[in-house]
């Protein structure tokens, strides 16, 4: 079971990265959330980032791509770097009603399949 | 003190005279008295009256989990209506704002040269601003951006109609224009303050099921009176705009997008520098613009011009679009060229807004005047006594009360029946552990705010 991502659902409300955060530690915040919402807001460009174990789950407009270690990520912004800081996404194993960040957004993008 | 749930717990007073910035703490007994928002803007306009201020501020839910929860509120004299006006601010603005570490912010006096405030980590600057004073708003975005370093950063700024104090300026959300048609742009530009930058990385506490109950809410919303419905088009026929304004729309959006934590994606994205179908990235630097602005939209439109072009012009110089509009088609003007000419003239005019701006039969009281007049001017989906209310008009600014006080989108609180004064109630109590929290007190907070504005 991984999360998965459908990023042409996304309006960008940004509210996963919130969820997520909150499911490590019960504050609202974006900075210690696994999901990272990136835009380029000129070109109404955005996606989502998912830091996995060994991996980056790139959600763009063209579709999904995974990126290993070392690969460059292209069409996200500079303040998306932290991402690669973040605690990797533990798929709300423990979360009885399942994972925040599906239950959080509005648009059905996010699931766990 | 311990910090209240859903704040930071502090006020900043910017004294743009003198460049000093402190910070107070907001009190239990602020918050119990006016909860937040608009209300809380209107007890600090009071107490500062004598020194020029200009308030802006978050409300009780904004930045959390409660839905349509983006909101925060300019407060301050307009010189459009010269009484009280209270400008809604969505997109990102008010969790940005909160989340940088302040809930309010106390703008004092005005600046000898350009500056503007940056807000991050609990900390605030008043810096020099010469660099971006002069350039359009889309210019000083980017600029702003990059000085700090970050593309999140979002900004509140004028352009040339806010620097030559004109009553039609607005002040910005980033690129996009704002629901500000109370002219603070000219407020601004009287400040000497360019822009107020903000980076949100900070945290806020909750209360304990508070999350739960949120999620709950935002899935009755979800299958309430929004179901099957988005962006501004599916707005046009209920309001009872002219139909034929729907395809337009359409036929050059990109792509829809909602404010922090919304359920209902207003915000339209048109193109035409490149197809609105193209979804990857490109090589085109600016290829359209994004607006929540329906009745500059759809003026333009009626103008028989390429609106979302209009709207960009608009954006840059940093004008009402909607006053504007109305304006050009008084000029007669019926192509862009000539559109845009006169949209540059007027940011250097200081002829007024005049009334409404909607393109339809607004009936409000005179009260609804220290709101915003963006707003759709009556419950968009479902009729007023779905909301439990009887008369549209008193509805609507107790409504529009409601959501500059809790910090809840102004748009989205006249489409969600869903979201009773009931559950706000509930939702207020279980944050602030206030038992004896009740309608009857946010009532009379409602009622203090509307009272004290009208002066
Ligand atoms: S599944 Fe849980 S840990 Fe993973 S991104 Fe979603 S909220 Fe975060
Ligand atoms: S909550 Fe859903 S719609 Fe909102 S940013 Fe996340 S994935 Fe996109
Ligand atoms: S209704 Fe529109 S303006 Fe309001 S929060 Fe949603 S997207 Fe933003």
């Amino acid at each position: 079971m991984d999360l998965k991502v459908e990023p042409l659902k996304c309006t960008g409300c940004r509210i996963c990265e919130f969820a997520c955060n909150f499911h490590y530690d019960e504050s609202i915040s974006p900075i210690g959330s696994s999901l990272m919402f990136y835009r380029e807001e000129k070109k109404n460009y955005y996606g989502l980032m998912l830091k996995r174990e060994k991996t980056l789950l790139l959600g763009r407009p063209e579709g999904e791509r995974i990126l290993k270690p070392g690969e460059q990520i292209e069409g996200a912004s500079a303040s998306s770097k932290p991402i690669l800081l973040r605690v990797a996404c533990d798929r709300c194993a423990e979360e009885e009603e399942g994972p925040l960040c599906v239950r959080a957004c509005p648009f059905g993008v996010l699931s766990m399949e | 003190m311990e910090t209240i749930n859903n704040y930071t717990g502090n006020i900043l007073i910017a004294d743009l005279a003198s460049g000093e910035c402190e910070t107070e703490e907001l009190s239990q007994e602020l918050v119990e008295k006016a909860l937040g928002g608009a209300a809380i803007n209107m007890e600090l306009y009071e107490q500062y009256k004598d020194r020029d201020p200009l308030i802006l501020g978050t409300g009780f839910f904004t930045a959390t989990f409660f839905p349509c929860s983006c909101l925060a509120v300019l407060t301050g004299k307009s010189p459009v209506t010269g009484a009280i006006g209270h400008v809604p601010l969505t997109w990102q603005v008010g969790v940005e704002l909160k989340l940088s570490g302040f809930d309010f912010v106390v703008l004092l006096g005005a600046a000898d040269k350009p500056v503007r405030l940056w807000l991050h980590d609990g900390l605030s600057d008043i810096n020099e601003s010469q660099d971006v004073w002069g350039k359009d708003v889309w210019e000083s975005v980017d600029k702003i951006r990059e000085a700090y370093g970050d593309d999140m950063i979002q900004t509140l700024l004028i352009g040339k109609a806010g620097e030559n104090k004109v009553p039609l300026a607005q002040v910005s959300e980033n690129y996009w224009g704002s629901k500000d048609s109370f002219g603070f742009g000219a407020v601004f530009g009287a400040k000497n303050l360019k822009a107020i930058a903000m980076r949100g990385l900070g945290a806020l506490e909750v209360a304990e099921g508070f999350f739960q109950k949120c999620i709950e809410l935002k899935n009755e919303i979800l299958n309430g009176a929004i179901k099957g419905k988005s962006g501004l088009k599916d707005f046009i026929a209920p309001l009872g705009i002219d139909t034929s304004i729907k395809a337009k729309i359409e036929s050059a959006t990109h792509r829809l997008n909602a404010c922090y934590n919304c359920p209902y994606p207003c915000y339209t994205f048109f193109k035409y520098r490149e197809a609105p179908s193209v979804m990857a990235q490109t090589g085109v630097a600016d290829p359209g613009c994004l607006t929540s602005g329906l009745a500059g939209l759809t003026r333009f439109y009626m103008l028989g011009i390429d609106a979302p072009r209009a709207m960009e012009k608009c954006f840059k110089v940093g004008l009402q679009p909607a006053a504007a509009a109305q304006i050009l088609e008084k000029k007669g003007i019926k192509d862009l060229a000539a559109a845009e000419a006169a949209l540059d003239a007027l940011a250097s005019d200081p002829v007024k807004p005049e009334g409404s701006t909607w393109p339809i039969a607004v009936n409000l009281p005179p009260a609804a005047s220290i709101f915003s007049s963006a707003i759709p001017p009556k419950p968009v989906f479902s009729p007023v006594s779905d909301f439990g209310a009887q008369d549209a008009g008193q509805f609507w600014v107790r409504r529009q009360a409601l959501a500059y006080t809790i910090g809840m989108c102004p748009i989205c609180a006249v489409l969600t029946p869903e979201v009773s004064t009931e559950k706000i109630v509930e939702l207020v109590r279980m944050s602030a552990e206030w038992d004896d929290f009740s309608v009857d007190k946010l009532n009379s907070i409602l009622d203090n705010l509307i009272a004290k504005s009208s002066g």
